[in-house]
């Protein structure tokens, strides 16, 4: 069972021949058209489908005959040819965060955080920035079905009035939502039916967190953490900073206590406790290495030296270690400003542990509080699922509903699911992709293609509490359907548009208020008040955990494709990961140690030799499954240990995601999901693996300067000292140079840009924002490998110190510097790229003939080239190619085979502005300050990035320039760059030192 | 011996001196003139699916430019009016005339009017028309005489070395604000002052490089 | 036992030849009918010239990825093929137009084919920097030419300056060479017996029938284009050179480089010549006229030459520590002990230390070993240019984008089309013209010394 593409039209003509099409122009008005009156309309898109094809930007070649096709009937407020902008919020694992969405002429072309919405403050993750990409994903299921049947909505409205009736015993497999008209719907279907049951299944939720505190306070509680408030920060394996229902909001806290703008600041400092390196890792202040499995260990020892509740008198490994005695001292010096968390993958055990830890730091209330979940089932939904399994196969069902996950694929290897889907007489399965879970539907199975949360009506509540509605800013592609229509569907046997279903949870509610700010004001969860209950039963869970002694393996989610849920998205699978800069794949991480016992060198011996095209391979074995997997070596992670990332390996996400490294889900085990001890030996076959990235070390080199708290404020200008430029200086106090000074002071605005190193956590979200913002081409993987990687800002990582041993990890973002003296303007032949009056390096693509001199001449190799026509098969030859053009920013041109390209400082927003600007006031042509910004300022959810007018001695940017921790990269070469750094600051404890 | 060549192919050389630089500054002007948007795009008058005619509207009927063009002012695209803009009058006006037929079939289908584009800049120049009518840049000084056109012709080459023309000295083409629509807006004797005064007054530098246009 | 304290130096032209003799082993060359091995040899160049243009025609369809450049290595094999070709271009001009200068009778015997062989070699440079570029359908944009968009090319950029450097010299070779053939074209066309190659040698001998004022007008013209080619030999390479020189590029950022890279030119185009001219008296039977002396001046030029570039070769070093520039040192560091050490102790093998043999006169006279030798010094001269252009690239100021890059079979295919095309007009050339300047080369017999008979009475 297998998509089949073309049953979307491939041209406007063939538009108007299709039948969905006539269907829908022969209703007077389209669906919801009652809906006119909030300009529902606007999200017609089969009406301005034709307007998109007209703007979606082209390259460098002019087509005979052009076409203008404008609307028929004018939506409201949409003036042609400026984009809105409208607040949604996007569900994922049980969470809503705020969005604001772009819509050029109906299309959704870029999602930003709403500053509104407390979990978001304008911030962004990587899945936020990646989901319109979803959304225009030809590889869409492309309607219902039946077996290989194509079927009508009309069909499955029948087939859920026949099938669901009141004596049926049915089962509900969902995944996690806060959505307030989904849970009115389940309560709604608990009552219907002789027997049903309802199961959340979150491969990677955060169950084991809630059935945690239901441990140690007697009922399942959500810990809210505030970082904000926590001067020392300790994490048990929590990568709290990683894409995630709550990262954003801990990132902008984290950053809070990081941005030091004088030496009178503080600085929080933050402990991680972790096996392989993980992005909250870099940016730990001390990191602490264990295996995964002693990370519990570790985390109880700590317990016992605070004396947690149940502790008393435990010891382990860890007790008396050094580093433990020393966090314990500094955790417990805070007084009452600590905080201490644990990964959600990590057994309930360990986070009733942090909760008795948490008390007794006396941090419940300050830096963390419990939030009573309004739709947390009290049962345990891992074993739910196991049991649910059980007897589907069993057949104790009639049927079976799953709203989302792709169980087939993700449970673990002790799980068949699979097998238990045949025992099912009915099988409804809502996806948006024919994933593995539908491919293996009995023939007489039903798929529904899944509405994405952009063209669908929806609501939830954010990790704080906050309450948002969704709305739809386009009409569902391929006719997909939100949950909660195909629940009301299956509750009253006829299709229900989700938009009333909606308005009804919501009646009462200042509706359009909601609907303009993105959220419900002022709702958020009240703290729950808590009390250790169950240290006793703690304990037991804790000392009955299992430890491995030798090899271990452990599972972790990936940190872009999560469990594999976001495999087909290109953009996601070409992003470089944060610590390894591996794109497309995944691998055996393994320490250099650990590597060592496998015959891999690192770092290479001899350097004489040329590199190696391939990588070594090592066939794990572990619980009976045998994993080939390239090896890696990350320096810092934990000696004996190797850990591999799930959601690879898929069979069924769509042509990009299919076939993309391996699949380990096999080989882990219900009862212990996380790790499991294994072996393994190194096997003959090597494997190709393409990463940005190879050189771990700066050479020495002054690139990314970093120092101590305490350093700095001895020295608050080391940064800037760090480097003696050469040669006379001029009257201006520059250096002097041979080429034309390429600065416009009489002409404002001055664009420039600073990234503060010390907010910058490495995340990578500036780099898809950018992709999404300048319709950047995914490439693949074998251009990738080849070093073609067509990203405009990326994420430069470093190790520093011992390889061998527990060495840091710094990041560097590095978009194009504008350089006031570029070096790539002087060799262009064609002025191709050259300088503008307000002190942008201007790349001009339909200039361009392509000699690569500029990238040459580049020293921070910004620059990128289309080496082929990239967009060409995926915009022009792709199927549907209409589809992805969608997604298209059309204020950008697209850009064609043999032209160069890079990071203009998002340009075409700052023209935007500056004629905004000038029809606004008549005469000023220079946007308030903070009003324009660039994509990956505006998606960084640590702010890190400042841009502005430096001409503006007041503007923010000016005023950072100022600050004692800002330096110019290669500023020796007296080439000026406009974008400067803001020094990394560490804060470590002295006791330590 | 005898001769090989006659006595004229003494002259031979000469001629072939003399000969290629004529040739060559021939083909360079060929290209210059044949290969220019004056040649090319000047003229560009394609049919349209419905012949309007813009000499009945807006010549004879006066109809403001931006009745139909409604987003030239804070838009960069004029925007092509909706079926529903030419609806407004010829719901009742003309209503079974067949020339009408298409806009009739296109209200009760929704069907969208695909109207021939005229003015067809490449998809890497971005021109932005409210930057241009709102500081006094008039429709007719790119446009021409679009009043006497019955049906809508490119009457200026809109190539780049054009737009640098005004771009370096927009004086010539700069009217009062409230003048941009009309069509035969004649510049009065103090053009040079009224076109300083609204340069002063909308602090008009019209940007020169290339980023203001392509990106 | 002569008293006699004159000793006549070596005559240039061995063996008792005759003015009559020498134009008839000449002119008979294109005369005589077409040898086998010239059928053979041509077939094969002319299919390694359809590798090219196959080759070329993938790169027009396909676009530049079909080379294995990448970020950060943005010039590959294109810009070295390019460069190694122009440098090879070199010999030809400097031969006839500087040795002319300073009146070195013995450049008569090798003028005209290397001029040839500079020609060609520079046609088959001029292909690379036309089709290396991304958009090749707007390469002419490297013109000033007039256009609607009033733009310009920006004379700032050293690539700019290589157009116009290149062709200026290709222009002026072209025009040297044949002013040097007009009066054999005079002798051919009343040699041979068809009327049709009567009629074409004819037409490009321009009317010529050797009289005074002829010679005059020719000796003047050739003097004044001498003249003329001879700052040019020096600045073509040296503006290429700027190509890296002008850059901030580690490696690149030399101003050792127009010197440096003048000398590895002439190095290289002397030991193109050298494996021209042993194939071609070998061939055509003029041990006469390229005696085993015409073999030693030109080891003791690449001899020269090469230690001149094995002298840069080590001042980069020592300029590198010197400069106490980080990223400096750490480029060349990584020439000599990086990934792609291997090339560049190939390269500094082939260049510094082959040439040494030819200190022995044995040696520098010995056929077999200036063969050999001059064909390694080409293949250095190769990896000289991979070197400086690879190497410096892929390691440049961060680490972070250090990359490695390595050739598809689309590099390597260009390249060895780029021998058909040379090696098709070369086979064209001895076919077809008089590979060896007749009229030159009677001017530096002993009989065109009015005096040689006096001489002669000097002994017995």
């Amino acid at each position: 069972m297998s998509t089949t593409p073309n049953t979307y039209w491939r041209s406007l003509n063939e538009l108007a021949r299709n039948d969905e099409y006539r269907q829908l122009v022969e209703r007077e008005f389209p669906e919801n058209a009652s809906e006119l009156t909030d300009g529902y309309s606007r999200r017609n898109f089969l009406q301005i489908m034709g307007a998109s094809i007209a703007l979606a930007g082209f390259t460098a070649c002019r087509k005979p005959m052009q076409k203008i096709v404008p609307y028929t009937r004018m939506p409201e407020n949409v003036v042609h040819g400026n984009p809105l902008h409208y607040a949604t919020a996007m569900p994922f694992m049980g969470s809503v965060t705020g969005l604001v969405v772009t819509t050029h002429e109906g299309r959704p072309t870029k999602v930003e955080g709403n500053e509104l919405h407390p979990d978001s403050l304008g911030g962004t993750h990587i899945l936020h920035q990646a989901s319109t990409l979803d959304l225009y994903d030809p590889d869409r299921s492309r309607g219902i079905r039946q077996g290989d049947e194509a079927r009508t909505a009309d069909d499955f409205a029948a087939f859920c009035a026949s099938t669901f009736t009141r004596d049926k015993r049915v089962a509900f497999l969902s995944e996690a939502s806060s959505s307030q008209t989904l849970n009115r719907l389940k309560r709604q279907i608990a009552g219907r039916f002789a027997a049903s049951t309802w199961v959340t299944y979150e491969p990677f939720g955060e169950e084991n967190v809630l059935l945690g505190t239901a441990m140690a306070f007697g009922a399942k509680r959500r810990p809210i953490h505030h970082y904000d408030k926590a001067a020392v920060i300790a994490s048990f394996g929590d990568d709290f900073l990683a894409a995630g229902p709550d990262s954003v909001r801990a990132a902008k806290q984290l950053a809070k206590s990081r941005k030091v703008m004088s030496t009178e600041d503080g600085m929080n400092r933050l402990y991680v406790v972790e096996s392989n390196y993980t992005l909250t890792g870099t940016n730990a202040d001390h990191r602490i290495r264990v295996k995964e499995s002693e990370i519990a260990q570790a985390l109880f020892a700590l317990a016992a030296a605070l004396g947690a509740d149940g502790f008393g008198g435990h010891t382990n490994a860890f007790t008396g270690n050094g580093d433990i005695a020393r966090l314990a001292a500094d955790l417990r010096g805070a007084n009452g400003a600590a905080l201490v968390t644990a990964g959600a993958d990590q057994p309930p055990a360990v986070h009733a542990a942090v909760a008795a830890v948490n008390a007794a730091l006396s941090a419940v209330g300050a830096t963390v509080t419990y939030a009573a979940l309004p739709f947390a089932d009290a049962a345990d939904q891992n074993a739910a699922f196991r049991a649910l399994t059980a007897d589907l196969a069993a057949g104790r069902y009639d049927a079976l509903v799953m709203l989302g996950t792709n169980p087939v694929f993700t449970a673990t290897g002790d799980v068949d699911f699979k097998a238990a889907l045949s025992a099912v007489p009915a099988v409804v399965h809502l996806a948006s992709h024919i994933d593995e879970t539908s491919a293996a539907l009995p023939s007489n199975g039903w798929h529904v293609p899944r509405a994405h949360y952009l063209e669908m009506w929806g609501d939830g509540l954010s990790f704080t509490g906050a309450a948002s509605v969704i709305q739809p800013m386009i009409q569902p592609l391929f006719g997909a359907w939100s949950e909660i229509e195909v629940l009301s569907t299956i509750l009253t046997g006829s299709r229900t548009g989700g938009h009333d279903l909606v308005k009804q949870t919501w009646t009462g509610s200042d509706w359009n208020r909601i609907l303009h700010d993105g959220l419900q004001a002022g709702t958020s969860f009240p703290a729950a008040t808590v009390r250790l209950t169950g240290a006793a039963a703690i304990r037991a869970a804790a000392e009955a955990l299992p430890t491995v002694s030798g090899l271990e393996v452990a599972f972790k989610a990936d940190p872009k494709l999560i469990d594999g849920r976001t495999a087909n998205n290109g953009w996601l699978q070409e992003l470089p990961d944060t610590i390894t800069k591996i794109t497309w794949d995944n691998v055996a991480l393994m320490s250099p140690t650990t590597a060592a016992g496998y015959g891999v060198e690192f770092p290479r011996a001899s350097i004489l030799r040329a590199p190696a095209d391939e990588e070594p391979m090592v066939a794990v074995n572990v619980n009976g499954k045998t994993l080939e997997l390239a090896i890696w070596v990350v320096p810092g992670h934990a000696d004996n240990a190797i850990t591999v990332y799930t959601g690879y390996g898929r069979t069924h996400a769509g042509r990009v995601g299919n076939g993309i490294g391996v699949d380990v889900n096999p080989a882990r085990t219900s009862s212990s999901p996380l790790f499991a001890s294994a072996t393994a030996t190194r096997i003959r076959r090597t494997y190709p693996i393409a990463s940005t990235q190879d050189h771990h070390s700066m050479e020495g080199r002054p690139l990314i300067r970093e120092a101590s708290l305490s350093g700095y404020r001895e020295k608050p200008d080391f940064a800037a000292k760090m480097v003696k430029v050469p040669g006379p200086i001029d009257e201006a106090g520059q250096p002097i140079s041979l080429f034309d000074e390429q600065t416009f002071p009489d002409h404002e605005p001055q664009w420039g840009m600073t990234i503060d190193l010390n907010a910058c956590t490495g995340c990578g979200v500036c780099t898809i924002a950018c992709q999404a913002e300048n319709n950047i081409p995914v490439i693949g993987k074998k251009e990738v490998k080849r070093g073609r990687e067509m990203h405009w800002i990326r994420v430069d990582r470093y190790f520093s110190g011992d390889v061998n041993g527990n060495p840091q990890v710094v990041h560097q973002p590095i978009p194009c510097m504008n350089c006031e003296l570029a070096p790539c303007e002087q060799v262009c032949p064609v002025a191709a790229t050259t300088h503008s009056d307000d002190g942008l390096n201007q790349m001009t693509y339909n200039r361009c003939i392509g000699t690569r001199y500029c990238a040459n001449n580049c020293p921070f190799k910004v620059r990128r080239f289309n080496f082929f026509n990239y967009p060409k098969t995926w915009l022009i030859e792709g199927n549907d190619p209409e589809v992805v053009q969608m997604a298209m920013n059309p204020d950008v041109t697209v850009r064609f085979r043999g032209v160069m390209e890079k990071c203009t400082y998002c340009v075409q927003r700052l023209n935007r502005a500056k004629i905004e600007t000038k029809r606004a006031t008549g005469d000023s042509r220079k946007p308030a300050d903070g009003t324009v910004k660039t994509a990956c300022q505006q998606a960084c959810p640590s702010d890190a990035i400042y841009f502005g007018d430096i001409s503006d001695t007041e503007s923010v940017v000016t005023r950072t320039k100022r600050n004692e921790r800002n330096y110019l990269l290669l500023e020796e070469l007296n080439i000026r760059p406009r974008t400067s750094y803001l020094a990394k600051l560490r804060n470590p404890n002295d006791a330590t030192a | 011996m005898a001769q090989l060549f006659p006595e004229w192919s003494n002259r031979v050389p000469r001629m072939l001196l003399v000969g290629s630089v004529f040739f060559v500054t021939a083909v360079v002007f060929f290209f210059w003139h044949f290969g220019s948007h004056d040649y090319l795009e000047v003229g560009y008058a394609p049919k349209q699916p419905i012949d309007y005619s813009h000499r009945l509207h807006a010549g004879q009927l006066g109809i403001d430019c931006r009745y139909c063009h409604a987003s030239v002012e804070n838009s960069a695209v004029a925007s092509i009016p909706s079926t529903q803009t030419c609806m407004n009058c010829h719901a009742q006006i003309k209503v079974d005339s067949p020339k009408l037929a298409l806009l009739h079939e296109s209200w009760e289908t929704g069907a969208p009017i695909e109207w021939v584009k005229v003015h067809d800049l490449p998809q890497y120049s971005h021109f932005n028309h409210s930057a241009h009518v709102n500081v006094g840049v008039g429709c007719e000084s790119c446009h021409g005489r679009i009043d006497r056109m019955e049906v809508v012709m490119q009457a200026a080459p809109m190539s780049m070395g054009w737009c640098l023309d005004c771009h370096n000295n927009p004086g010539p083409n700069l009217r009062p604000v409230d003048q941009v629509t009309t069509m035969g807006w004649v510049a009065p004797p103090n053009q040079f002052e009224l076109a300083a005064e609204i340069i002063a007054r909308k602090n008009i530098a019209p940007p020169v490089y290339c980023n203001a246009c392509h990106y | 036992m002569s008293q006699s304290t004159y000793v006549p130096e070596e005559p240039l032209v061995k063996g008792n030849h005759t003015f009559a003799s020498i134009t008839s082993l000449i002119a008979d060359i294109p005369e005589q009918p077409t040898p086998k091995w010239w059928y053979i040899a041509f077939g094969i160049s002319n299919i390694l010239l359809g590798v090219l243009l196959m080759s070329i025609g993938y790169l027009f369809w396909e676009g530049t990825g079909i080379w294995g450049i990448t970020n950060p290595v943005g010039w590959g094999w294109a810009i070295i093929n390019f460069v190694w070709w122009v440098g090879i271009g070199h010999a030809g001009t400097l031969i006839s137009a500087i040795l002319y200068l300073f009146r070195q009778g013995w450049r008569t015997a090798i003028n005209r084919f290397a001029e040839a062989m500079t020609i060609f070699a520079v046609i088959c440079a001029l292909i690379f920097p036309g089709i290396h570029v991304g958009r090749i359908w707007l390469a002419y944009w490297m013109f000033p030419l007039p256009n609607g968009m009033q733009m310009w090319p920006n004379f700032n950029s050293p690539l700019l300056w290589d157009v116009f450097a290149v062709s200026t010299y290709f222009t002026v070779s072209l025009l040297f060479w044949f002013v040097g053939l007009v009066p054999d074209f005079a002798t051919l066309r009343d040699r041979v017996k068809s009327k049709l190659a009567a009629k074409i040698y004819g037409f490009f001998a321009l009317g010529w029938t050797g009289g005074n004022r002829q010679w005059q007008h020719y000796e003047k013209a050739y003097m004044l284009l001498a003249g003329l080619a001879t700052p040019l030999v020096l600045s073509v390479h040296t503006i290429v050179s700027f190509d890296f020189a002008v850059s901030v590029i580690p490696g690149w950022h030399t101003t050792i480089f127009p010197p440096y890279f003048v000398a590895g030119a002439i190095f290289s185009g002397f030991a193109m010549v050298m494996t021209l001219m042993l194939i071609a008296r070998k061939l055509y039977k003029l041990e006469d006229i390229m005696t085993l002396d015409h073999i030693e001046k030109v080891n003791m030029v690449i001899l020269v030459t090469g230690n001149m570039v094995g002298f840069a070769y080590i001042m980069e070093f020592f300029i590198a520590w010197y400069s106490g520039v980080t990223y400096e040192k750490a480029a060349f560091i990584n020439r000599a002990m990086g990934p792609y050490a291997w090339a560049y102790w190939t390269m500094f093998l082939c260049n510094v230390i082959s040439p040494q043999f030819f200190w022995s006169k044995k040696m520098r006279r010995s056929i077999t070993a200036s063969f050999i030798l001059s064909i390694v010094v080409n293949i250095g001269m190769w990896f000289e240019r991979f070197v400086i252009t690879v190497t410096s690239l892929a390691q440049d100021f961060l680490p972070s984008s250090w990359g490695y890059y390595s050739p598809t079979k689309w590099d390597m295919l260009t390249y060895l089309g780029t021998f058909g095309l040379f090696f098709t007009f070369f086979l064209l050339f001895l076919r077809f013209l008089p590979m060896v300047a007749i009229a030159e080369v009677k001017m530096v017999m002993p009989q065109a010394d009015p005096h040689h008979t006096d001489a002669h009475k000097g002994d017995h």
